[in-house]
């Protein structure tokens, strides 16, 4: 039980860290830091335009004339109502409305895939250790090798020529065709449809990472004495690979999964680009490319969070499987 | 009919990469229901091989090349897998050696038995758990340790955990693969005095696989000695300590020596192991055998009957049984090899010399943080001796006394809490090596070199002996060119790397395990040091080995002005090379003295306690070899 408070209290006091570096680095450069901000973005001659600057001081919680202690507890208190103030890209949309469109088109594409990649991976991965050096394993080992050393993002283009151009099988952009979002049968199988391409080359490229790291430490944790042992007691084969070399191999995986799922709140930037799907990977490209400062650092934020929560994650599920990670380390 | 009955047994290694090589030869023997038989052998010698695959548990690139291992009169070689899972750990089951991963890390102890007892007998639920108490109350582990996890046990009650667990299911023939190598000398007594006595009350048969001569004929009733793959010699126990047939079996013998007498003799074995993956003719020990005769050369010996043992060797053969024309050397018990030799005289002279490090009531206290409280650990606690000139000193204590860091603290790689430490050179300087900063203690580091435990892991494979003894040559001698050259041929030839020109060249991983630790102490000699603290320098050698090492730390401090402080657990090697010795427990000196006068009257309980832990076989024993004066 210690050993979760302890977690869950490095969670909070890494999260306040975040947050208030997040407030603290833009005042720390001389002037007003809106305005600087603001000319770096544009430009040194740009003209200020006060309603741009003025998004900016909300977004830093920055009213002028306030002190800095005052500015810092508007901030987090606008942090806590979800105020990241207004994005220049969808002007005038509020940011947090925008980050909340583009967010289920990520987490479901960038998210779904992860996870059965995760499975996929992993299963071949121990499988391909539990044969190792059959014909099985040299093909998985290979494959996943030589599609590993590919760039996904030219994969992706590939694929959208092949199937999108070529043979015309699938859209090759968007999220869904012109008709309403919404949850009706029509719209899902539409958004489905459209999420055909992108995913397969997620699905393509995201399970080698899982394979070779799963196969490399289960060989390794088959030559454990225990799993020896489990031999020599005549345990059953399938359980010996189940029970005692995968479920062992398992536990750095289980950080690796919880880490992308994490970062996963950052999108996939190059392959959302590439079939201009709607999703945060996109949106933070477009973010980029018109310097809407608000939005960027809001999904910086998001992003930070993310990989805090799933670290987080990561340490309960750890020491729910490995009882050697919960002693506290006197 | 005997419980096991190994015939012709041969396991052929074949790697891609390397040349194939037969490391268990056509090896043949059988184990009585409720006997225990030893296996010696040095590392390489295929004792492993052996024992993996008389579980049947060989992997690839190994096989079972050949022969049969009858178990109740059937071929375990021939059966399948599901044919073997009814003899598996209900018939023979098994401690492996004491390494720490023998447990799954991730799983209660409890259910760890449990699977071992589910499969192979009809208990279920409670009976299973009363049954798991009963193992742990015969091992004599509390109860309240079944639910644990492997990690919240120590060393020694893991070890007794495993032997627990092999002997779940009242099994018939238990295989112990050197099952306490690498645990505490006190703790080893304890697990193998557990091991004796569940073994005369319940009958089951030991193969019981050690290098370590001193624990297997203390327990065994009879032992084979391995060789090069082969068994050399088959024996009663009490038989074999009088009268070894094989030279090896001698060699083996004749390392160990009586502690308590007034000259302690020892003998060894040069050379090293052949390579089993080359063509080999003739005796594979006859290239290191000092009886061997032209016959041995060309004529490999079979293991054949003698004197009511079996012994592979032409000239004990010759010995009892003489052929017209053929001269072979007296029969003798003792290995007519080289010696080294240890007397009390020289002890009484080196005590007299000046004292040049004074340790002046030492302490040392580690402050640990546990979130916000602090807790002290006295690691060391008011300690003070001298080490005197031309001396060599021993500190002797179990893991945790303290002699690490004690030797840490000399070396000036840590600062005493309290106390000091002073470090009077030979040219005049009195230092105090507490207070030194880099510079200082640069310059210090040239007057004090350590030689560590592991002669494998310390020195870099990828540079040359050449190299890697030319370093401190060039940092603290400054020296280069054909000066340089000259000076790591001397080292080399210091160390009886002769020639050297042959040696500078090479590899550390080209070296046996003896040659890398002369490497090592040529590396320590190199800037001249006028002392060399070694901690353990010869536990992780063969037995037949490390008398070569003592005996050459020995001589250099004969021969030059250096000291030695030697760090270790074992009493035994302790009498062998030092003059004095000083038992540390719990940070304390609890006994210090002429190395012999501890050893024969010691005063401490924990100093009893030490040499008691001490396999002494030949206590009771008259032997030539070791008797002394």
């Amino acid at each position: 039980m210690r050993y979760f408070l302890r977690r869950i209290g490095f969670f909070i006091a890494t999260l306040w860290a975040a947050v208030t570096l997040n407030f603290i680095i833009p005042r720390l450069q001389p002037g007003d830091p809106a305005e600087i901000m603001f000319k770096k973005l544009q430009g040194k001659d740009a003209e200020l335009d006060p309603a741009k600057i003025e998004a900016l001081r909300a977004m830093l919680g920055d009213p002028a004339g306030a002190n800095l202690w005052d500015q810092y507890w508007n901030y987090l208190g606008s942090l806590a109502r979800g105020d990241f103030g207004i994005s220049y890209t969808y002007f005038p949309y509020e940011v947090k409305t925008v980050i909340g469109v583009a967010l289920p088109w990520t987490l479901v594409l960038v998210g779904v895939t992860l996870i059965i990649s995760f499975v996929v991976g992993t299963l071949l991965g121990a499988f391909a250790a539990w044969r190792r050096n059959s014909r099985f394993d040299s093909f998985v080992t290979l494959g996943s090798t030589f599609i590993g050393t590919l760039p996904s993002f030219w994969l992706a283009l590939l694929i959208l020529f092949a199937f999108g151009y070529v043979l015309g099988w699938f859209p090759t952009a968007g999220g869904y065709d012109a008709s309403t979002p919404g949850w009706n049968g029509e719209f899902l199988a539409d958004a489905l449809y459209h999420s055909v391409l992108p995913a397969s080359v997620l699905l393509i490229t995201g399970p080698i990472g899982w394979i070779l790291g799963m196969r490399n430490t289960m060989i390794m944790n088959l030559g454990e004495d225990y799993v020896r042992l489990a031999r020599a007691k005549g345990v059953p084969d399938a359980q010996i690979a189940l029970r005692y070399a995968a479920r062992n191999a398992l536990l750095p995986s289980i950080t690796g999964l919880a880490l992308a799922l994490g970062s996963m709140l950052g999108g996939q930037i190059l392959i959302e680009q590439v079939f201009d799907y709607p999703g945060l990977g996109r949106l933070t490209a477009q973010a980029i490319d018109n310097k809407d400062y608000p939005l960027l650092q809001a999904l910086l934020l998001f992003t930070i969070v993310g990989v805090l929560v799933a670290n987080l994650i990561a340490d309960v599920l750890y020491g729910i499987l490995d009882p050697r990670a919960r002693k506290v380390t006197s | 009919m005997a419980l096991l009955e190994v015939n012709n047994l041969s396991v052929r290694y074949e790697p891609k990469l390397h040349r194939p090589l037969t490391a268990v030869d056509d090896v043949s023997f059988s184990i009585a229901e409720g006997e225990f038989v030893g296996l010696i052998g040095e590392s390489g010698s295929g004792k492993s091989t052996l024992a993996n695959a008389l579980l049947r548990l060989t992997e690839r690139p190994a096989r079972i090349s050949g022969g049969s291992i009858a178990f109740d009169g059937r071929d375990l070689v021939t059966m399948n897998e599901d044919e073997l899972r009814p003899y598996r750990w209900r018939d023979i089951s098994t401690v492996f050696q004491s390494s720490m991963n023998a447990l799954n890390p991730v799983v209660r102890v409890i259910d760890q038995f449990r699977d071992a007892i589910e499969l192979h007998s009809d208990l279920r639920g409670d009976a299973v758990v009363d049954r798991v108490k009963q193992l742990f109350g015969m091992v004599m582990i509390e109860e309240k340790f079944i639910t644990a996890y492997p990690h919240e046990l120590s060393g020694g009650m893991k070890q007794r955990v495993n032997l627990a667990l092999a002997l779940a299911n009242k099994p018939r023939f238990v295989l112990l693969d050197e099952p306490t190598t690498g645990l505490d000398v006190v703790v080893q007594r304890s697990i193998l005095e557990a091991v004796r006595t569940l073994q005369a009350e319940q009958h089951f048969a030991v193969l019981f696989i050690s290098h370590d001569m001193g624990t297997v004929l203390d327990l065994s009733d009879r032992i084979l000695v391995m060789y090069a793959g082969r068994i050399v010699e088959e024996h009663d126990s009490a038989d074999l300590m009088r009268n070894p047939l094989h030279p090896y079996s001698k060699g083996l013998m004749g390392s160990y020596g009586d502690p308590r007498a007034q000259t302690v003799r020892i003998t060894y074995v040069p050379g090293r192991p052949p390579d089993l993956s080359a063509e080999l003719t003739g005796c594979r020990f006859a290239p290191r055998c000092p009886e061997r005769i032209e016959r041995c050369l060309s004529v490999d010996p079979e293991l054949l009957p003698l004197d009511g043992a079996r012994v592979a060797c032409h000239v004990a053969q010759l010995q009892a049984h003489p052929e017209p024309g053929v001269t072979v050397p007296p029969r003798s018990p003792a290995f007519a090899g080289p010696e080294f030799v240890k007397s009390d005289d020289e002890s009484k002279q080196a005590l007299a010399q000046e004292a040049f490090v004074s340790v002046d009531g030492v302490s040392k206290v580690f402050r640990t943080r546990n979130g916000m409280k602090f807790a002290d650990f006295t690691a060391i606690d008011d300690v003070s001796f001298d080490l005197r000139r031309g001396a060599v000193t021993a500190l002797v204590g179990q893991s945790g006394s303290g002699k690490s860091t004690l030797a840490r603290m000399i070396t000036g790689v840590e600062k005493p809490t309290s106390g000091t430490i002073t470090f009077h050179s030979l040219d005049g300087e009195a230092l105090e090596v507490g207070g030194m900063r880099s510079g200082a203690l640069r310059d210090y580091r040239k007057r004090v070199q350590m030689v560590f435990q592991d002669p494998y892991s310390s020195l870099n494979p990828t540079k040359t002996l050449g190299y890697i003894l030319s370093r401190p040559l060039r940092n603290f001698g400054r020296l280069s060119g054909a000066e340089l050259t000259k000076r790591v041929d001397e080292l080399l030839e210091i160390v009886a790397l002769t020639p050297a020109s042959r040696f500078r060249n090479r590899y550390a991983y080209e070296l046996s395990g003896g040659q890398r630790q002369r490497v090592v102490i040529a590396r320590a000699l190199a800037s001249n040091p006028e002392l060399i603290v070694a901690d353990e320098p010869i536990s992780s050698l063969d037995v037949s080995i490390r008398a070569e090492i003592l005996e050459l730390l020995h001589n250099l401090v004969q021969d030059s002005d250096v000291s030695i402080l030697y760090i270790t657990h074992d009493l035994l090697s302790a009498r062998m090379l030092a003059d004095e010795v000083i038992v540390l427990s719990g940070g304390r000196v609890v006994e210090q003295g002429r190395a012999l006068q501890v050893i024969r009257d010691p005063q401490d309980a924990y100093t009893r306690k030490l040499l008691d832990a001490i396999p002494n076989p030949f206590a009771d024993l008259d032997r030539p070899a070791a008797a002394g004066e």
